[in-house]
């Protein structure tokens, strides 16, 4: 049992780091204009601030893939992940209700925000929260045996 | 929604092209700048999307003024009426037969200032005719419905666009060393400018 949830796990690790990795890399493909252009869209930002974020978000998101798909600290990584998720979903939807045209931006340019990218994002976030429980879990069973084993 | 120009924005100065460094040199009336810019900014728009009204108000002109008329950056203007807009097209022969005369920009800035108005009463014509002489206006009538070659960069404009893979109005083309480089939307001139000195600095 416990060895199928390690599996889940790793398998739930594997894809949310791929989702990490790709939505990094895709927007370090393009010029980071291109990015700012989508962030800009969403019309929170202020101008200043668009370039800082638009070079330095892509790597942040490699950054948090490569740790989620290493395992080291899952708990707290896949909990970052968690919350840059849960942060951009909630944007999405606000801007989605106040019916403002934005460009997604998530995997690189072009991509305007509709119902399918929402639920899209709600599944990787759904994805995200499972890998922060299971880690949490996982956490909590090796320091519970640890604890109950005996002292030599 | 696209979040439309104040009155107050609208009133920016209005969109005059210099014909920089070798006006000789320069042909094509959608062309501004010197032929010496190692940098060619194409941007592709359609005269009734309220985004492209708003980059052709607000960071196009900031743009001439600090690097097309410096020499920096040449500006090319290209047409990409989209299918859904019900007057773009005729608004898009009306620019060009303008340009034909010398008066391209009064009449593209008229066209993106009004666009509110003609793209709900289709009057492009009556648009036009405020900011042009009658004799001028009777020209660009003629041109516009009689001249079979007026759509000619139009096709030539939407064909280069759909080579560069576009999907969307306004897209800037950021020609520099050959390489084409797409940014779809619309971008504030201050990231643009950030953008093109960090290119400029490369050269």
């Amino acid at each position: 049992m416990l060895k199928r949830g390690k599996f889940w796990l790793l398998l739930g690790r594997i894809a949310l780091a791929v989702i990490f990795l790709a939505a990094g890399i895709a927007k370090l493909r393009e010029p980071w204009l291109q990015f700012a252009v989508s962030i800009n869209s969403f019309k929170i930002v202020p101008d200043a601030m668009l370039e800082p974020i638009a070079r330095i978000l892509p790597w942040f998101e490699v950054v948090v893939g490569v740790a989620v798909l290493s395992g080291i600290q899952l708990k707290w990584t896949s909990s970052l992940a968690t919350v840059i998720l849960g942060g951009f979903l909630a944007l999405l939807i606000r801007s989605w209700a106040m019916g403002i045209e934005v460009d997604c931006g998530c995997f690189g340019s072009g991509e305007p925000l509709g119902p399918q990218v929402i639920l899209r994002d709600s599944l990787m976030l759904v994805l995200s929260l499972a890998v922060t429980i299971g880690a949490f879990m996982t956490s909590r069973k090796k320091s519970l045996s640890s604890e109950t084993s005996p002292q030599v | 929604m696209v979040a439309q120009n104040t009155p107050a924005a609208a009133k920016k100065t209005p969109v005059t092209v210099t014909k920089a460094a070798a006006p000789a040199a320069v042909k094509n009336f959608k062309l501004s700048g010197s032929p010496a810019a190692t940098i060619t900014i194409e941007v592709y728009t359609d005269y009734e999307c309220p985004s492209c009204r708003n980059l052709y108000l607000q960071t196009l002109p900031e743009l001439i003024t600090q690097y097309v008329a410096k020499g920096k950056v040449q500006l090319l203007h290209r047409d990409f009426p989209l299918p859904q807009h019900q007057y773009s097209k005729i608004a898009t022969r009306y620019a060009n037969a303008a340009g034909q005369l010398g008066q391209y920009d009064i009449v593209a800035n008229q066209l993106f200032k009004t666009q509110a108005e003609w793209s709900q009463n289709g009057n492009v014509d009556g648009t036009v005719a405020k900011v042009v002489a009658p004799g001028d206006l009777q020209k660009i009538r003629d041109l516009v419905k009689n001249d079979t070659h007026l759509d000619d960069t139009v096709t030539t404009d939407v064909a280069m666009a759909n080579k560069d893979g576009l999907n969307q109005t306004p897209t800037l083309v950021v020609v520099n060393k050959g390489k084409r480089q797409k940014i779809d939307g619309f971008v504030p001139f201050m990231i643009l400018k950030s953008y093109i000195d960090q290119q400029l600095a490369k050269n």
